[in-house]
């Protein structure tokens, strides 16, 4: 497949070292998305956590025990696998940007995606959407609820990105040359301890961009080849290593 | 396409400035409406203890405006049920209750921040009641210490501007002080930060981060060993009260026996000594890592390090921040309600030790799920002739309460925030009602009004919006501006002199002797509520297998801890103490240290709504209350416990 080039290519870069695991940037986003609340999420194969907190260990005893807490959203790769695979052309990669996005009507629900994306970071509408007597009152007017039987992901709030062009157009102003913080996600948004940043990857002025030049940063199964647009960044070796299928004497990205 | 499915509903939006405040942290959020609907919150980035940031509680907070767990209207008890009655009936049914009651009048709050409480406490006061409390959390330990060295205020932490922040037992990022903006601050001044605790924690610029291990509830104690090292390197001899505090921190209880009793050795103790003394802006906290139950003895020794390491009224260090003005009539001063202990009076009219009240208010707490054992909560709340739930939703006190006269939510009703415990600077807060309430409910302090009115006390205010308007004027804070969402933060603050690094009441500090014995560390996560909120249907998602598994709540423990108990991985046990038991089930964390076992706070609900109730279990039902020596203020954080396979 052809790897499209575009000029903005926004992106996360996420700081391994100052994530809490509190948790603000999963609940952010369900509420954000619409994504119907459930009563039991112990099923994790049954639940929509299009951000999901993942807690990481370096597998040592006490006292040389280290955890890390790694947020991930979809990676919005450059080369989505969850594209190639879909039957009925449900999902695009956007060239304004690259944001990864799903047409829901198209959707057939066969979750060919899912099993195509490595980063499990798709899901499927095992049931119907309902909130509380009267908390739909609540959802936002951004993000239209997706019905059962349709896989769905993070879009990178792309909702947040239409309404940035457009206030940039309104306001005279280039809507393909925003500034840092004109569009950011809701997950980043709410992030308390500092450790999300979002930006253009293209852009050298962005905060994204330089950490992603970064050498302690590094992308999920990079190797794959799938070219993500989310980054990761930790100081520390182990949790590096665990970004992808190292050999065993092969040196981590970044030591 | 799905007619089943909700459709969306637009409309003008505009973000409206609010606080919120769900337990003893209260920061500025913005709340976005469509065609005045509101739908969605996020961090105020105008607002200092947010800065645009937000926890996972808030950040759900829109959506518990439709709670299934909402109280829609005033009731009363009725057989095993409750029956809606009107307003009207309900204020008669009060007024007659507290009239007739006289002085014989309790009350519980956990509103710390705002007037509701002064009004709360001025009625009280007005009856002849000295009976109003406060829910306990970390801001009592650390006043009734401050006072003992002489400051008149709260301590208050510049985290902005220190360089090394040495957290002793408080866990910044969860449960100690103004958690989202100890975030921020940790996260913009790349401040070196340590831990001393019995639970790892990751996060907030990990790699200048230390862990210390620590024996849970001993962390303060960690202070006099360090405190130890500065003298011995001549820090402090200026200070009054130096002989008598030298004396007890190398002599009475030096290094080596603190070592002993906190499992901190005297080499990391003197290390951490040295890298206070070589920061140039060091700031010492102190607290416990569930937010509560610790010691003011402790807390006092936290603070005289800061005053050895001349950190008081300095950038980046200690300052002493004045109470807010008392603007209600009656009402006590804030340090009074504070040294006030709410889990020793509820135990000693459970034990028939004190009198039962014949009427008891709850104001924006919930005693029965989140005082220790609940069990004996309740058996005071059923000693007390009538109940009274100022509760906005259907909680554990609530449902047993005679009375409920359901407060509006937070984007309803007006309310204010003055300077949340750990606040670098006096700071103030008001928050506009957004919406109309949604079901029949009423602000809590209208009602409160109301009642003083009813029972012919003078409480010199004529409505909630005076006495807000009131205590601006006294701040001298802009009104205008306040209603519009800008915060008052104080210029300066000038108290914080004639402090001394000694009372005698110290001597009382007891260190105990080495123990094998397994404790118990309660942790407290946002994500899984706070003691006045379980977690939001929202947060349901954000449970970990680590916290609850299969619906039964996880002991955390390291490999070594399980094998010494002969437990494994995943099994199900019973954790007793001397106040009760818990279900659990054996979680291996390498993250605990050895002789600790932890359990997540937040599980075990019995109220509330599908989303809460019936996971896990309350860890609070283990925990044992013990008087503090010196101060008598109720400390149970840390109970030991035995494991036994279920």
């Amino acid at each position: 497949m052809e790897h499209k080039e575009s000029k903005i290519r926004w992106g996360m870069v996420v700081d391994l070292d100052k994530c809490t695991g509190c948790g603000a940037c999963m609940v952010a986003c369900e509420a954000e998305n619409n994504i119907a609340p459930t009563t039991d999420s112990s099923n994790k194969l049954r639940t929509l956590s299009w951000m999901l907190v993942y807690e990481l260990t370096n597998g040592k005893a006490y006292p040389d025990h280290d955890v890390a807490y790694l947020p991930r959203p979809c990676m919005q790769c450059g080369k989505p696998s969850c594209m190639t695979v879909c039957p009925v052309t449900a999902i695009d990669k956007n060239e304004e940007g690259g944001i990864v996005s799903q047409i829901y009507p198209r959707c057939i629900g066969c979750r060919y995606c899912m099993a195509a994306c490595p980063y499990h970071a798709r899901y499927f509408n095992w049931y119907d959407p309902i909130w509380p007597e009267g908390m739909e009152k609540t959802l936002t007017p951004n993000v239209s609820v997706r019905p059962r039987g349709v896989a769905e992901k993070c879009t990178f709030c792309h909702h947040k990105y239409a309404e940035a062009k457009e206030l940039a157009r309104a306001e005279g102003r280039d809507p393909l040359h925003l500034e840092e913080n004109d569009y950011i996600p809701a997950c980043v948004a709410a992030c308390p301890s500092g450790a999300m940043h979002f930006g253009d990857l293209n852009n050298p002025e962005h905060t994204v961009y330089k950490m992603a030049h970064e050498k302690y940063a590094f992308r999920l199964l990079e190797r794959l080849g799938t070219d993500p647009q989310v980054y990761y960044y930790s100081k520390r070796e182990w949790v590096r290593r665990q970004g992808d299928n190292y050999l065993k004497t092969e040196k981590t990205k970044g030591a | 396409n799905w007619p089943w499915i909700p459709k969306l509903q637009y409309g003008e939006r505009v973000n409206k400035p609010v606080a919120c405040k769900f337990g003893s942290d209260a920061y500025g959020i913005l709340v976005e409406t469509a065609a005045g609907r509101p739908f969605t919150a996020r961090g105020n980035p105008d607002h200092p203890l947010s800065q645009g940031g937000i926890d996972p509680l808030g950040v759900a907070s829109v959506q518990m405006l439709y709670s299934p767990s909402r109280i829609q209207g005033p009731m009363k008890k009725s057989g095993n049920g409750f029956e809606n009655i009107s307003w009207d009936e309900a204020g008669k049914l009060l007024a007659a209750k507290v009239k007739s009651a006289g002085s014989d009048v309790c009350a519980i709050t956990g509103d710390e921040t705002g007037t509701t409480t002064d009004i709360l406490a001025g009625l009280l006061a007005g009856l002849g009641s000295d009976k109003c409390f406060l829910m306990s959390g970390e801001t009592a330990p650390a006043v009734t210490a401050w006072k003992m060295l002489g400051g008149q205020g709260t301590p208050g932490y510049d985290l902005e501007n220190a360089d090394y922040v040495l957290s002793l037992g408080g866990d910044i990022n969860e449960s100690w002080g103004t958690v989202v903006r100890n975030g921020k601050a940790m996260a913009a001044n790349k401040a070196a930060y340590v831990y001393v605790g019995a639970v790892q924690k990751p996060g907030t610029s990990i790699p200048s981060k230390t862990w210390v291990a620590c024996k849970p509830g001993r962390e303060s104690l960690v202070a006099l060993g360090i405190a130890a090292y500065l003298i011995k390197a001549g820090k402090g001899m200026d200070m009054p009260g130096y002989g008598a505090f030298s004396e007890f921190v190398t002599v009475t209880n030096p290094p080596s026996r603190i070592a002993k009793a906190t499992g901190v050795s005297e080499a990391t103790m003197k290390r951490m000594a040295e890298e206070l003394m070589r920061a140039k802006r060091p700031l010492v906290l102190t607290g416990s890592e569930m937010g509560q139950g610790s010691d003011a003895m402790g807390a006092a020794m936290g603070l005289a390090l800061n005053m050895l390491l001349g950190r008081i009224n300095a950038r980046g260090g200690v300052r002493d921040i004045p109470f807010a003005p008392q603007v209600v009539a009656n009402a006590p001063a804030r340090d009074t309600l504070l040294a006030r202990d709410a889990a020793g009076y509820v135990q000693a009219v459970a034990q028939g030790k004190a009198q039962a009240p014949k009427v008891t208010l709850i104001v924006d707490a919930n005693p029965a799920y989140a005082l220790p054992q609940p069990d004996m909560v309740a058996k005071a709340l059923e000693k007390s002739g009538f109940v009274v739930s100022f509760a906005t939703f259907m909680d554990e006190t609530a449902a047993m309460a005679d009375l409920i006269l359901p407060a509006s939510y937070f984007l309803e009703a007006m309310d204010d925030v003055y300077t949340p415990f750990g606040s670098g600077q006096a700071n103030y807060t008001v928050s506009p009602a957004i919406v109309e309430p949604v079901f029949d409910t009423r602000p809590a302090a209208d009602v409160l009004l109301e009642l003083a009115a009813a029972t012919g006390i003078d409480l010199g205010v004529s409505s909630f919006e005076d006495a807000l308007k009131a205590k601006a004027e006294a701040l001298g804070a802009d009104w205008d501006e306040l209603v519009e969402g800008t915060a008052w933060v104080a210029a300066t603050s000038t108290n914080g002199y004639g402090l001394a690094l000694w009372n005698e009441s110290l001597r009382a500090l007891g260190v105990p002797r080495a123990a094998d014995d397994l404790v118990l560390a309660p942790m407290a996560k946002l994500h899984l509520g706070t003691a006045g909120m379980p977690t939001t249907p929202f947060g349901v998602l954000t449970i970990r297998d680590t916290e609850l598994k299969n619906n039964i709540l996880c002991a955390q423990m390291n490999r070594a801890t399980a094998g010494k108990l002969g437990v494994r991985d995943g099994q199900a046990i019973v954790a007793r103490s001397a106040a009760g038991s818990c279900q659990a089930v054996v979680s291996l964390s390498e993250s605990i240290m050895p002789g600790v076992v932890a359990m997540p706070l937040g599980f075990g609900h019995t109220a509330w709504d599908e989303f809460a109730k019936n996971k896990g279990d309350n860890v609070y039902k283990l925990m044992e209350i013990k008087p503090e020596p010196g101060t008598g203020m109720s400390l149970f954080g840390n109970p030991q416990v035995q494991i036994t396979r279920a």
